[in-house]
């Protein structure tokens, strides 16, 4: 009897397994091939992948570039309209400086996510569509830039969703994509 | 009578001879496995009226609690569930794993207490702290991400309880190297090395847990100047994701032996059993890396690596064991001649009445389909963005430590009263349900919020969510969702109110148990093919129904990402 709490006896290394548990084993190592090489391989080919240059920078040079980047956008009262293909955004508590901002659709932008404070999560909503959101890290201390292309036109939700102090849940912001 | 419980028939050499699984228990290793265990299902109360406040308030038609009060029942449900219940359960499963299935006194025993007594009062220190948190501080939640800060008194609370849990782990050590020195030439039986295993991620990941509190500390009674955002996040997910690692390999060790004492399971491959805990110990910690998916700093080459070459290592170990399990309890039962030759048979036949039984069936089932496959999804760097901080986060690892770990758990202690308290359960035909109560209501409330969080992008961490101030914007398609959590929610907690009835009702009132060896045990084998000669073919085929259920779920995540606007390089 093989049971799990006495030692099993004899040469048990070699003793023979059985086919069916052998079939789930190369099946198992075939899934987590594909896992990998479907990851790797939408990293290559795919559009929707959370990645791109990553900057440390002290939060004084970040606050003064940000404020020089509202300083250059033309604001109306909608939003901020940035200057050229670049976006700041930056968490504090509890509110996101550089939104409400109006993008073009199809336009590629350049994003730069970074945090005045603590950490701050960004969770960007289509609004009126089910599924249609992602989600990132935002961190004091780095300026994280992303390239993004909205295919769509339409009103984009952003609700903080990191913990960052009790008054977390107000917030908000929007990016209006025309 | 509190003595009395942590007394037993010894003989005159301290050891004692259980009737039901003949194993030789020796006094020094039995009392800390109970006071462990009863410390541990203290823990359970106390998260566990935290986790109805919590539900309640995510529930916003009811919405229970405020802001600050939602904070600091968050950090309290964690804390005591995923850290002290779980980490009070995993010295005494090592204590059973080692000492006591290897017949041995538990070494240096004086530590078992020590560490024991550190841990119990560094877990109060933790609760008071996060029950006196006042701004300027902030709640810890579980993460405690700084630079947000949380009272210093909770950080030091952090710090003596890795140690108490490290001294407290060190007899298991010394017993398994007393055991290898006597008899090297014997392989540790299945279990043993199971504990084996978990205890040393464990120590991997204690030890990461103070190479991330000691600094964050000292940073937060100003003797360093300035903690570093991401550098914390890395260092606290190798505690963070460590912890639920030892509750996996812990939560395995105790599926191998509960299917073995209750239904008659057998190893069906020694070897592929042993390789899928090896398998762990080099790669499960490479898991921490998940939590890092939609991070800033980390290059997409580390993230890949590390979620994918390096922790697929551990993704095969669960699939081996997510088949070596089930298939154990078939071949054994079919070499016993249980449920006949049919495919199911073997399972229809098993003791689903006894809650040592169901609560280790559920777990297992429950734990593949709720956190497993939702596990594999958010280990996708690409996939996490869509699942990364909504609810959808809670309720994969209530798949996982809920009705994965704490169910398994309960199954233990189900068997710890009868087989060392000696006390038969009260209530019995509230025991017997527990377990499918719990793992229904609770698996209800975790698809509840996986749906609340895919669907609608629902935050978690979030007391109100259906109304947001100055926007109209809100997540109040989601109530719906949010009232089937907090109603499964409420029914889960009944669950757990049913099982601290029926455990400590049977301490105290149980009548001495008269508990006999379970059938299958008792049985021999019918013929004398060895176990791995025994048809598989049920286990195969529902092993091949999980896989068609996370390939199913694989391509709708794919397609759901597919749709969104593009970004990144």
């Amino acid at each position: 009897m093989s049971s799990p709490v006495r030692s099993p006896e004899g040469v048990w290394w070699n003793r023979s397994v059985n086919p069916h548990e052998r079939r789930w084993l190369s099946i198992s190592l075939l899934t987590c091939l594909i896992l990998f090489s479907w990851m790797v391989g939408w990293r290559m080919l795919g559009a929707q992948n959370p990645m791109g240059p990553t900057y440390r920078i002290e939060p004084e040079a970040w606050q003064a570039k940000v404020e020089a980047y509202i300083e250059a956008a033309e604001s109306s009262d909608r939003g901020i309209v940035p200057p050229g293909d670049d976006v700041y955004i930056s968490g504090r508590q509890w509110l996101w400086t550089g939104l409400p901002v109006v993008l073009e659709v199809g336009k590629e932008y350049t994003f730069h996510f970074g945090s005045f404070d603590v950490q701050h999560g960004f969770g960007l909503h289509r609004r009126d569509e089910l599924i249609e959101q992602f989600n990132l890290q935002v961190l004091p201390g780095y300026e994280w830039t992303m390239p993004m292309t909205f295919k769509h036109p339409g009103v984009y939700d952003v609700q903080c969703n990191e913990f960052c102090g009790v008054g977390h849940r107000v917030m908000h912001g929007q990016i209006i994509v025309e | 009578m509190a003595i009395g419980l942590l007394e037993n028939d010894y003989g005159a050499d301290g050891f004692r001879t259980c009737r039901v699984t003949g194993l030789r228990i020796h006094r020094s290793a039995e009392v800390p496995v109970k006071m462990f265990g009863l410390t541990a299902v203290v823990a359970l109360i106390i998260g566990g009226i935290a986790a109805l406040l919590v539900a309640l308030t995510r529930w916003e038609a009811v919405g229970i609690l405020g802001a600050a009060d939602f904070y600091k029942f968050l950090s309290l449900h964690a804390w005591n569930l995923l850290i002290f219940w779980m980490v009070f359960m995993e010295i005494a499963i090592l204590y059973v794993g080692g000492p006591i299935v290897l017949g041995r006194k538990l070494p240096a025993s004086w530590m078992a207490n020590t560490g024991w007594a550190v841990m119990l009062g560094s877990a109060l220190l933790i609760d008071y702290a996060i029950w006196t948190t006042a701004p300027p501080d902030n709640q810890p939640l579980l993460t405690s991400y700084a630079p947000l800060q949380a009272s210093p008194l909770f950080y030091l609370g952090a710090i003596v309880f890795i140690l108490g849990a490290v001294i407290a782990a060190l007899p298991f050590f010394f017993c398994i190297w007393q055991q290898k020195r006597e008899e090297p030439d014997k392989t540790l039986p299945l279990v043993t090395f199971g504990a084996f295993i978990t205890g040393i991620i464990a120590v991997e990941a204690l030890v990461g847990g103070l190479v991330t509190y000691v600094p964050t500390y000292l940073w937060r009674i100003g003797v360093v100047a300035h903690i570093d955002a991401a550098w914390y996040r890395h260092m606290f997910w190798i505690i963070g994701h460590g912890s639920q690692q030892i509750n996996l390999a812990a939560m395995i060790t105790v599926w191998y032996f509960m299917t073995w004492l209750t239904a008659g399971a057998e190893v069906v491959s020694e070897k592929i059993s042993r390789g899928a805990f090896i398998l762990y110990l080099f790669f499960i910690n490479m898991g921490a890396a998940h939590h890092l998916m939609a991070d800033p700093v980390l290059s997409s080459g580390w993230k890949m690596w590390n979620t994918s070459y390096a922790v697929y290592g551990a993704v095969l170990a669960s699939l081996i064991h997510a088949f070596a399990i089930p298939a154990g309890l078939e071949a054994g039962r079919r070499k016993r001649g249980l449920g006949g030759d049919t495919w199911f048979g073997w399972l229809r036949t098993a003791p689903w009445h006894d809650p040592g039984f169901s609560a280790t069936a559920w777990s297992i089932i429950l734990f593949g389909f709720l956190g497993g496959i939702t596990g594999v999804l958010m280990g996708q760097m690409q996939l996490n963005t869509l699942r990364h901080n909504t609810l959808a986060v809670p309720g994969h690892f209530h798949g996982t430590v809920a009705v994965g770990t704490t169910l398994a758990f309960m199954g233990l202690l189900y068997y710890v009263i009868r087989l060392f308290f000696n006390k038969e359960w009260v209530l019995d035909w509230f025991a017997r349900l527990q377990p499918h109560l719990y793992a229904l209501a609770m698996s209800i409330a975790a698809m509840a919020m996986m749906e609340a969080g895919i669907v609608y992008g629902a935050p978690r961490r979030d007391p109100v969510t259906m109304s947001i101030p100055g926007t109209d914007f809100s997540f109040a398609a989601a109530g719906p969702m949010y009232a089937i959590m907090g109603v499964a929610a409420v029914l889960a907690v009944a669950a757990g109110v049913i099982f601290i009835l029926v455990a400590v009702g049977s301490l105290l009132f149980g009548k001495p148990a008269r508990m006999r060896v379970p059938v299958p045990l008792s049985l021999g084998a019918s013929g004398d093919r060895p176990v791995h000669d025994h048809s598989m073919r049920g286990t195969f085929a529902m092993v091949g129904f999980f896989l068609a259920v996370m390939a199913l779920f694989y391509g709708l995540d794919w397609m759901w990402l597919s749709r969104l606007w593009e970004f990144g390089g």
